[in-house]
């Protein structure tokens, strides 16, 4: 039974231990991609490759507003209309708009984490409009009726022979277990719809301030066609993606790619600067930027900046252990998944409270922080985020309760010690009471010790062992 | 709707520039940072242009490209015409409902590095199609049911084999992206060490952002098309070029 994003969180992680192929599928996948990027890294000198970027990503989030500013100036010079949106309500109703002004009938889309963010597919569906995902990945679970699990390989929880069986179900594809075979099928189906789309939409890695610009990194082609084909193109941009030049949007584009999937660069790395000029055969007749917000400046305001850093590259999503055991899906309802996805999902949502146990889904192992290109530290970011969901009191009672029993047996010596002599006793019993019934389902409860540090020191102290004191 | 966006606006830097007074208050681990002031070369290549020409080639090899080096400029038109017609037997990869393998969907012949190309094509029953509006649906069956894309480049970049094409009158960007397969006339001249030289060199002239801006989409291409959704098995051609083969020469040669 796959794993269903809108169970509780007990359920979802239960589900995804149980699904034997999602874990055949994980473990080939996220391996490899890891491999890759080790590779990849150790042909550059990836100490100052990540220094660079964190210095680009940092001074860029410095300047925000100042580069904002910037940006939509140019891109207003440029021939692009810009919007701006404060939420997911907002955004969406802005695309929805520039969609019935232009009579759009058909969208294509590529892959982008923020528009799924934002559950644009949905509302402009909701219009009647037909809304094709173009990345092969991305489209292969759009007919799956899933949402992606891994920002960059949507479909990384699936077999060859799960894909296989959807697309003879769907397309009429004759039985095969031949990617190549998979991707002709898919090619003849999109390349219509790229035809016939009036709008394309696509998110944004890298907006440069500059020259009023909207990078797209993509391996298909599926991002110009998007941005090239359909006479109206809008990008959604959260507003964090800004840099300052060309030159940074190299570097990142560079780091990105090596980390990501372990290529030197992606196929393509298309930088738009507003609709087609007078006198060329193509390119969109409009474009829009939607600026977006959606929990990003209380990121700031938080003091969880660090996280507005990210490339999205997947990297620490590739090298956790947690996500490469439970996948994307039992992180709940987010695009965002695996440390960083930990992070960012409880802090874009709208209350504190949901989301909470992401930031516990952790053995703070630490490993996320080793491999991100931008030094982003995640365990601390999981911590801290940890102490925010314990104060805001969303922990379970029977949680609290034990935390305050030890926090007063701990004031005083002769509490603590009863409260040693009774864990003592308890641990020797067969059955645990509850809640520790459950804790100790899948862990070993400590040896609880005879005596503590307070009685060896006063026993050495006797026996004239100790250090002396002054 | 008009002023209820002008508030977002609004709202969105106020709070973003209260914010950012206090870097601290921001990052957990907050160091200072300074962008670099010269950028970092991620890759590196060096030599003369031939050496240039060699190192680009291979690049694109091992990103499942292809490429010849023609050492006279005159032999150019032959060789396309040879690769194209090495290609009209394989059946395989054929995009539309009428696909014509003997047609080619190229920029303006004015526009390429060998303007007198179209002749030699056209006498070898190759027949060229230049789009003037894609948007037009005639003119986009048409320009969807050529086998072969030929172009030019803006630059080349040796060290990762990736050329940037720049849109602009007679330069569409459906040639290097709607057909099955791209040939790419690439001038040794052309091709530079790194992105970085090459971004370099643009700054230092002033040209830089012109470029950027006047385009309306620069694309940097690194071989086929690539998608390894399926389970991480590679597969090529998925909605650009199956294939990218670049023909390699020297025009300053006489």
């Amino acid at each position: 039974m796959p794993v269903e994003v809108g169970a509780p969180y007990r359920r979802r992680l239960r589900q995804a231990l149980d699904d034997e192929a999602q874990r055949t599928a994980l473990d080939r996948a996220t391996a490899r991609l890891s491999a890759q990027r080790a590779q990849a890294l150790a042909a550059v000198d990836n100490p100052r490759l990540r220094q660079n970027a964190r210095a680009i990503r940092q001074s860029a989030i410095q300047d925000l507003p100042k580069l904002l500013e910037q940006l939509e100036a140019n891109l207003l010079t440029n021939g692009c209309q810009v919007h701006w949106a404060r939420d997911a309500d907002e955004a969406t109703r802005i695309v929805c708009g520039i969609a019935e002004k232009s009579r759009t009938r058909r969208v294509v889309k590529s892959k982008s984490m923020v528009t799924e963010e934002i559950g644009l597919n949905h509302a402009l569906e909701a219009l009647g409009i037909d809304v094709v995902e173009t990345d092969l990945g991305e489209y292969i679970i759009q007919l799956a009726g899933e949402p992606p699990s891994h920002i960059i390989a949507p479909v990384i929880h699936k077999r060859v022979e799960d894909i296989s069986e959807l697309l003879q179900r769907e397309l009429g594809m004759p039985p095969t277990d031949d990617p190549a075979v998979m991707c002709a099928a898919a090619r003849k189906r999109l390349r219509q719809e790229f035809l016939n789309a009036d709008m394309g939409i696509s998110g944004c890695n890298f907006a440069i301030a500059e020259t009023g610009t909207i990078c797209i990194i993509t391996n298909e082609g599926n991002g110009r066609m998007v941005t090239s084909m359909p006479r109206v193109y809008v990008a959604v941009a959260g507003i964090e993606k800004v840099v300052h030049s060309v030159e940074d949007a190299a570097l990142l584009w560079q780091a990105a790619s090596r980390n990501a999937t372990g290529q030197n660069v992606s196929v393509y790395f298309s930088m738009s600067s507003g609709p087609r000029r007078h006198g060329h055969a193509d390119g969109p007749d409009e474009m829009h930027v939607v600026l977006l917000d959606n929990g990003r400046t209380r990121m700031l305001e938080r003091g969880y900046g660090d996280a507005t850093l990210c490339i999205r590259c997947g990297a620490c999503i590739n090298a956790c252990p947690v996500y490469r055991e439970i996948g994307g899906h039992a992180y709940g309802r987010t695009p965002y998944n695996g440390p960083i996805g930990a992070v960012i999902t409880p802090l874009l949502a709208d209350e504190p409270a949901s989301h909470k146990e992401l930031p516990f889904a952790s053995s703070l192992c630490g490993v996320c922080r080793d491999v991100c290109p931008v030094k982003i530290d995640l365990p601390r970011l999981l911590l801290d985020l940890r102490s925010d969901i314990v104060e805001s009191g969303a922990t379970p009672r029977s949680e609290r309760l034990a935390m305050k029993a030890f926090a007063r047996s701990a004031e005083a010596p002769a509490r603590f010690r009863r409260l040693r002599g009774l864990a003592r006793l308890a641990s020797r019993l067969p059955v645990r009471p509850p809640p520790l019934n459950r804790w100790a389902r899948t862990r070993a409860l400590p040896p609880v010790p005879r005596s503590g540090f307070l009685e060896s020191r006063k026993r050495r102290d006797r026996d004239g062992r100790g250090e002396p004191r002054g | 709707m008009a002023s209820s966006m002008a508030d977002a606006r609004t709202e969105i830097l106020d709070r973003l520039r209260r914010v950012v007074d206090e870097p601290g208050r921001m990052f957990r681990s907050y160091e200072e940072v300074r962008r670099p002031e010269v950028p970092m070369h991620v890759t590196l290549a060096e030599g003369d242009s031939l050496a240039l020409a060699k190192r680009f080639a291979s690049e694109l090899e091992a990103v499942k490209g292809s490429y010849e080096i023609v050492d006279d400029l005159s032999d150019v038109p032959a060789r396309v015409i040879e690769q194209i017609r090495s290609w009209e037997s394989e059946s395989d990869a054929m995009d539309g409902k009428d696909p014509r393998p003997l047609q080619v969907l190229g920029w303006d012949p004015g526009k390429l590095p060998l303007p007198g190309i179209r002749k030699p094509l056209a006498e070898a029953g190759i027949e060229w199609v230049v789009p003037d509006d894609l948007l037009d649906d005639e003119d986009r069956q048409r320009a969807a049911a050529a086998a072969t894309g030929l172009t030019g480049v803006e630059a080349a970049f040796a060290s990762t084999g990736t050329i940037v094409l720049a849109p602009a009158e007679g330069k569409s960007r459906a040639a290097s992206l709607l057909p099955y397969r791209h040939i790419v006339l690439v001038p040794i001249a052309a091709i530079h060490p790194t992105i970085e030289s090459w971004l370099a060199s643009l700054r230092s002239s002033g040209q830089l952002a012109d470029l950027v801006r006047d385009s309306a989409q620069l694309a940097f291409i690194t071989g086929p098309s690539k998608s390894a959704d399926i389970e991480l098995n590679l597969t090529l051609g998925v909605h650009g070029p199956k294939q990218v083969h670049a023909v390699l020469f020297d025009s300053q040669r006489p």
